[in-house]
């Protein structure tokens, strides 16, 4: 009954379908070697103890996440799967009480520390230290050391990442790190130096079609090239997406063709929405009502950014070609101002603003 | 007599005969008005202008008086003349006499006169006989006074004294006679140069309207009569003032038709375009066609500066947006000028003040009443022409009889607080004397000059009657009557009510803003009904303790002042009774816990009356005092009622204030009597003149800072009158605006700015129109943007609150700078406070999901909201609502695969936006209930539990409990893998099955032994025991499928398992 990007997912190494490349330099650090033609692995026991710590970035949809449970499972076998959830709670030095969720099997622990928000810092400094002061205590583990993920690694604030980077070097006896994220531009310098860095680049449309291709078969459903050719332009070479895009088609259309319309989540339709309204009407009215539409996405949780950039990018679809470069102009000043800034409605007003001024000015130049 | 009294009406009635002649006169007039005045001084002006008009109302009734009064007003044509001469010979010398004027004392009365005028002292000796004194002033100036009148023109406040005086006399004929005895010997010489002086001053005073003169004059020359005859009765007297007083009553109604139409002619002639008559087109324009007129023009016009008070005794009502003038700039301008204002025009409004968008209900009216209209330019032309003090028309001379009404009240006023004092000096050196007798010891010797009063000012002047209280005089009779009955009442138990109700009280409760004599009150009645005070207020700690064994003490016993008095005092048996009173009761704060509550109770058993005052009786802390105290709701006095009191105690002090300028203190202060009284006790000290201007200024120098309410405070900021050429707010006033609520002020502007009429681009048509709105709303934008970029600096890690007022600029002012305008319709409350709130709790639902999900799907939160929510909605929501009730086991095992509650269920629908968007879910209710009875019917696999769900369990464990070991899990035994994972941990504990309960997640019915928590023994209060559910991957699709029908049993059936932590493996 899951959904299909679950369901699918690949569990191991050599199940992955594309960046065979990468797969297999991982499976060469964990040990394992990699046999192009056939499709078992045979595992040295002596690589393994140079495991590095990790930092995967790529966008979303790529496949980092699979890449590291897969490798994990190359490292310590099937029980890495075997996670649960502890929820533990944290005392800020103001004596805060911070809820955090751990994911951990009795391998490896995950944990997203920007989920405190601010307080990250003190989540790295004890959980990761109470981790890496422990030692493994099963003799029968495969490798003597644990594996910490942490997610968002990107999103870290500096005090955390400096709290990270001393921890790395002191206790990588115990403590393996595998960073999580979308690129390395929020990632210190010295955190950088100190990991191996996995590029996890988005799969080509050839290559999600293939994986659709194969879901559509696994299900059973009679698939159409070139529709997977759609879905894997429209999911913006992100696999999640794409996987749950191709699902939401099958399930909304018994019968599916090359023209079947593929649905566009909830948000990027109303985002669609505002960009129609910016452009049929320049108006201080419009600016009010297309704010109260912004409010909705923000307060149903689309980050500002991604608001602000898509709404750009449907705007560029709908503009005269003159304007085209000032709108994304306009959405990048804008975009960093939200970055800068604390009330992100602010910013996005002021593009909405700025967006209908230059474009009312650009007829009133035309007349 | 009478004829004498009325003779400049015959001088007038002569002069206006012929009607088109007085037009013609009047038009002349002004050129000879305006030419003298340059040249010499303007009273002889004055003199002249005052007589005509006067007379011609009298004209045909007097007109057998005629001869005589040509007489009289011939000799007055003489004095003034002779003044004149005199004036002009003195003139060179104006400024000389001012030296000599303190050295002169050719008379005892001049000398004694300015004297007085310099020091306090002096005046306090004659205080006995203050008005005849005066009067005597005047007449002893004689030939050798006219230095000190004509030093008196270069102190301008002095006339205002002056003035009054002379009013005095009618009112207390008798006095003045028999106090007159130096006054003897005047020649009638010496009266004219009283008269001449008085212009003189009148004239110089700006303040006083001709009429007042004219009257003075009339009243001078009863008393030359007066002194002529040597002996007039004192009643015959009265008479003539009765007449005198009279008269101008009778003026006013006969030859009404006349006067306006003069007015309005005089009017007209002064200005050049008449405004109006092309008014009165304008207005029916706005009558009819009421489209929407452009809003107020920012062009600036350069206000006129008139002649002082020269919009005296007019009444002005403003109405629609002016052209460059702000509603209250208007008003301020019109006052200035002393005019009145008032809201909504009646027959007695002599112009309205037209704007754009005029109230249809005033137009309605001033058409009814046929008023006269004028707008903008029409009163700027109306201030530039009108002569000072409003001129000679006739509604400057009933405004002017008004005043000298109220001089004259104020001036007895004045005179008995006077007696009074005197009274009391006197009683207080008998009293010295007395016991200083008793103890045998020397008389002290009597401190030569008069003692100074080194009280307060609010303590010197408070009321010590019943009738100087000012305001609120119901009231205070009630609460004297309430206190007078007390012991009636107290004998029958408080059992009757009485005629108003409060017979049934114990205490009374005064409440009512600071300042309008709530304690004084309170003194007053205690002090009137004899009663001795024991007084309470903040200063005094007021806890509960405190209160039931402090006032203990007080509340069944006398005072001693019943039975003793202090040196050479009588034993005053009245003064036996005790009043409690007890101020500031909403001062109770938090050091005087449980005060409140004790004090309404001892309110209610008290034994002596008991008065409470507060500030605002609506406080919730207040309530206890609800149904146990005789409400008295103490209002502000009205301006009238204070300003008396006011122009009383400025004449006590020798301090002169023209009345517009109290009007303005006493509106600034909004009816403060105790701040007004500091204000001009502040005043004193500085010793210097106020005009409108100044005492505007200083009232909102003194104002109390109200804190504006957001709403109040966007309005105020978006006003055009703040932003345009004329406005007089500086950057620093509009800084100030949102420094009232730093906290909101922003966001409130950011929530309004895109409602306003914007008056930049009111100039602008069609295309260009729309650019500039769009130009406009963009910089207020982009400023607004600025500002967040300045708060983040403020708030956010670098705490630069030094850059407060930036922020002020940027997201407040700046903005507002842009798109000021009319704001259509109400004031938006921020709807930022909302949104944000409700992004956090949907932001936690996501967090919730992804947690829920976490064991199953990848991805972080934006992942899972942006991708898997909508998927998930498709898989459930859509689902149900499509294909009805028979799918809802499916979508229970859709979510159970997921690991998701019903409230995840439910936030997804709420999580919904645009197409998915909560409103559009449409569910039958029999698929809901269907669905809903289906879920509860079974138990869901939990992927977690919450620690803080966990922790109120936890919390009522026994402490040993605590030091159990950091992890375990609730394992579900039918899953083999997982219990090879955890059985190192295994273990029953059956004596905490109890604390499921707690435990929302598990459903108490089917236990065994339950899944348990222990606490973490370091310092983190970790989360307790989590059902933990084992996602296995390794296996196939088929196995997945199975998954969630044993792991239903998964909470219940869950043996507990302890494991160590991250020992553990």
């Amino acid at each position: 009954m899951s959904l299909l990007v679950d369901k699918l997912r690949p569990r191991s190494l050599e199940a992955l379908t594309y960046h065979a490349e990468l797969s297999e330099r991982l499976a060469s650090l964990v040990g394992w070697f990699y046999h192009q033609y056939g499709c078992a692995l045979t595992q040295s026991q002596a690589a393994s103890a140079d495991f590095p710590h990790m930092l995967f970035y790529g966008p979303s949809g790529a496949g980092k996440k699979t890449r590291i449970l897969a490798t994990l499972r190359a490292l310590y076998g099937p029980g890495v799967e075997k996670i649960k959830i502890d929820a533990r709670v944290f005392q800020t030095s103001s004596n805060r009480k911070l809820e955090f969720n751990i994911v951990s099997s009795v391998y490896h622990l995950e944990i997203t520390p920007s989920d405190v928000g601010t307080y990250d810092r003190v989540v790295i400094q004890e959980l990761l230290k109470e981790i890496a002061q422990t030692q493994q205590v099963d003799l029968n583990a495969k490798q003597r050391f644990k594996v910490v993920v942490i997610n968002e690694a990107d999103g870290l604030s500096r005090d955390a990442q400096a709290a990270l980077r001393r921890t790395m070097e002191k206790y990588s006896n115990n403590v393996r790190l595998i960073l999580l994220a979308n690129s390395t531009a929020g990632i210190i310098a010295p955190i950088r130096s100190r990991t191996l860095l996995v590029r996890v680049a988005a799969p080509t449309h050839a290559e999600i079609c293939e994986v659709l291709e194969s879901a559509g078969k696994k299900e059973s459903w009679k698939t159409v090239p070139a529709l997977n050719q759609k879905i894997a332009k429209e999911s913006g070479r992100n696999l999640r997406r794409a996987l749950l895009m191709f699902e939401a088609v099958y399930a909304q259309n018994p019968t599916v063709s090359e023209k079947t319309p593929i649905p566009p989540p909830d948000w990027e339709v109303l985002i669609a929405q505002i960009a129609d309204d910016c452009v049929r009407e320049r108006s201080p009215q419009m600016i009010l009502q297309v704010r109260a539409k912004l409010y909705d996405l923000l307060t149903h949780c689309i980050p500002a950014t991604t608001v602000i950039k898509v709404l750009a990018l449907e705007l560029v679809k709908r503009v005269e070609p003159e304007l085209k470069a000032d709108v994304v102009k306009w959405a990048a000043f804008y975009e960093h101002r939200i970055k800068q800034g604390s009330k992100v409605i602010f910013h996005l007003e002021a593009f909405v603003a700025k967006f209908m001024r230059i474009y009312e000015m650009f007829f009133a130049g035309m007349m | 007599m009478p004829d004498i009294r009325n003779f400049f009406g015959g001088g007038g009635a002569g002069e206006s005969a012929a009607p088109p002649k007085a037009q013609s006169l009047a038009a002349k007039k002004p050129t000879g008005r305006g030419r003298p005045r340059k040249i010499v001084s303007d009273d002889e002006d004055d003199v002249e202008v005052t007589k005509p008009k006067k007379n011609t109302p009298v004209k045909p009734k007097k007109a057998v008086e005629e001869p005589k009064e040509e007489e009289t007003s011939s000799s007055a044509y003489f004095a003034s003349n002779k003044s004149k001469n005199r004036k002009a010979a003195t003139n060179g010398s104006v400024q000389t006499p001012k030296k000599t004027a303190q050295t002169n004392g050719g008379t005892p009365g001049s000398a004694r006169r300015s004297a007085r005028k310099t020091s306090k002292a002096n005046y306090a000796e004659e205080t006995d006989d203050d008005t005849a004194v005066k009067l005597d002033d005047n007449k002893d100036g004689g030939d050798d006074d006219i230095h000190a009148d004509n030093h008196k023109v270069g102190r301008n406040a002095d006339d205002y004294e002056e003035d009054s005086e002379e009013d005095d006399l009618p009112v207390k004929p008798t006095k003045r006679t028999s106090r007159k005895k130096a006054a003897k010997d005047e020649a009638d010489s010496d009266l004219e140069m009283a008269e001449v002086t008085t212009f003189d001053g009148a004239a110089d005073s700006k303040r006083t309207k001709g009429t007042p003169k004219t009257s003075s004059k009339k009243r001078k020359a009863e008393e030359d009569e007066d002194d002529d005859e040597e002996d007039p009765t004192p009643k015959k007297k009265r008479k003539s003032t009765s007449t005198a007083t009279r008269k101008p009553r009778a003026k006013k109604e006969e030859p009404e038709n006349s006067e306006v139409a003069q007015l309005l002619a005089s009017i007209k002639t002064v200005r050049a375009p008449t405004p109006p008559p092309r008014d009165e087109n304008r207005k029916f324009q706005f009558g009819g066609g009421n489209a929407a007129v452009a809003p107020a023009n920012a062009g600036a016009k350069e206000i006129p500066v008139g002649a002082e008070n020269c919009l005296a005794a007019m009444t002005f009502v403003f109405t629609g947006v002016l052209d460059t003038l702000g509603r209250e700039e208007g008003q301020n301008l019109v006052k200035r000028y002393g005019g009145k204002v008032t809201t909504a025009p009646s027959s007695k409004t002599n112009f309205v003040v037209l704007g754009a968008e005029a109230g249809p209900k005033k137009l309605e009216t001033i058409k009814k009443l046929n008023l006269k209209t004028i707008d903008e330019d029409g009163l700027f032309q109306l201030i530039r022409t009108m002569p000072a003090n409003g001129g000679d028309s006739k509604a400057a001379a009933q405004h002017a009889e008004k005043k000298a009404k109220a001089e004259d009240a104020m001036k007895k006023e004045a005179a008995e607080m006077e007696k009074k004092e005197k009274e009391r000096q006197r009683q207080v050196e008998r009293e010295a004397k007395a016991s200083a007798a008793a103890r045998g010891m020397v008389v002290p010797e009597k401190p030569k000059g008069p003692k100074v009063d080194d009280r307060l000012w609010v303590d010197k002047y408070a009321p010590d009657t019943m009738t100087a209280v000012c305001g609120n005089k119901s009231l205070v009779e009630k609460l004297q009557n309430w206190l007078r009955n007390w012991p009636k009442r107290q004998k029958h138990g408080f059992k009757q009510a009485g005629p108003d109700g409060n017979g049934i009280f114990r205490a009374a409760m005064l409440h009512g803003p600071p300042g309008i004599g709530k304690t004084t009150a309170a003194h007053l009645v205690a002090k009137l009904e004899g009663y001795d005070v024991v007084e309470n207020n903040a200063s005094d700690t007021r806890s509960k303790k405190l209160v039931e064994s402090g006032l203990k003490g007080v509340l069944d016993t006398t005072s001693l002042l019943g039975y003793f008095a202090g040196d050479g005092k009588k034993v005053d048996e009245s003064k036996r009774k005790l009043l409690l009173i007890m101020d500031e009761v909403d001062g109770m704060s938090a050091g005087d816990r449980g005060g409140v509550g004790a004090m309404a109770a001892v309110a209610k058993k008290t034994n002596i009356p008991m008065i409470l005052i507060c500030n605002d009786r609506k406080l919730p802390k207040m309530k206890p005092f609800d149904f146990v105290c005789a409400d008295f709701p103490f209002r502000r006095p009205t301006t009238d009622m204070i300003r008396s009191r006011i122009m009383t105690i400025c004449y006590r002090e020798g301090l002169k204030l023209p009345p517009p300028v109290i009007d303005a203190i006493i509106e600034g202060s909004h009816a403060d009597i105790r701040q007004i009284i500091n204000m001009i006790s502040t005043i004193k000290l500085d010793n210097k003149q106020m005009d409108h201007g100044e005492g505007k200024a200083m009232s909102k120098a003194w104002e109390k800072h109200i804190i504006l309410k957001p709403w109040d405070i966007v309005s105020k900021i978006l006003r055009a009158e703040m932003f345009t050429n004329a406005s007089t707010a500086t950057l620093n006033d509009k800084i100030e605006l949102y420094f009232n609520d730093h906290e909101f002020s922003y966001l409130m502007l950011q929530e309004n700015y895109l409602k306003t009429k914007m008056a930049r681009v009111s100039g602008y048509n069609g295309k260009e129109h729309a650019l500039k709105l769009l130009e406009m709303a963009d910089g207020a934008a982009s400023s607004i943007s600025d500002g967040d970029l300045v708060d983040r600096m403020i708030h956010g890690s670098q705490q630069q609150w030094s850059l407060m007022p930036t922020h002020a600029v940027f997201s407040f002012v700046r903005p507002a700078s842009y798109v000021y305008g009319n704001l259509g319709g109400q004031v938006g409350f921020t709807s930022w406070l909302g949104n944000n709130s409700k992004q956090g709790k949907l932001s936690r639902y996501v967090k919730d999901i992804q947690g829920h999900m976490r064991l199953r799907a990848s991805g972080d939160r934006h992942e899972i909201r942006q991708q898997y929510l909508p998927a998930v909605w498709n898989k459930t929501v859509k689902v149900l609502q499509d294909k009805g009730k028979d799918v809802a086991q499916d979508v229970i095992d859709f979510l159970d695969s997921y690991y998701l509650t019903k409230d995840d269920y439910d936030a997804v629908i709420e999580l919904g936006l645009g197409p998915m968007d909560q409103e559009n879910v449409k569910i039958e209710t029999a698929t809901k209930s269907q669905f809903t009875r289906l879920y509860n019917a079974k138990d869901h696999p939990i992927a977690f539990l919450k620690a803080s769900t966990i922790g109120n369990a936890t919390a009522k464990m026994g402490s040993g409990k605590r030091e159990k070991p950091d992890l375990e899990e609730a394992v579900d035994d039918s899953e083999d893998e997982i219990v090879e994972v955890a059985d190192e941990g295994l273990e029953g504990d059956d004596d905490e099955e109890l604390d499921l309960k707690k435990d929302k997640y598990i459903k108490a019915p089917k236990k065994r032994p339950a899944a348990k928590t222990k606490a973490d023994g370091g310092a983190k209060g970790k989360g307790k025991g989590k059902a933990k559910k084992v996602k296995d991957e390794g296996d196939s699709e088929g196995e997945e499928d199975e998954e969630p029908g044993p792991k239903k049993r998964g909470p219940a059936g869950a043996t507990r398992g302890r494991g160590r932590g991250r020992g553990k493996g």
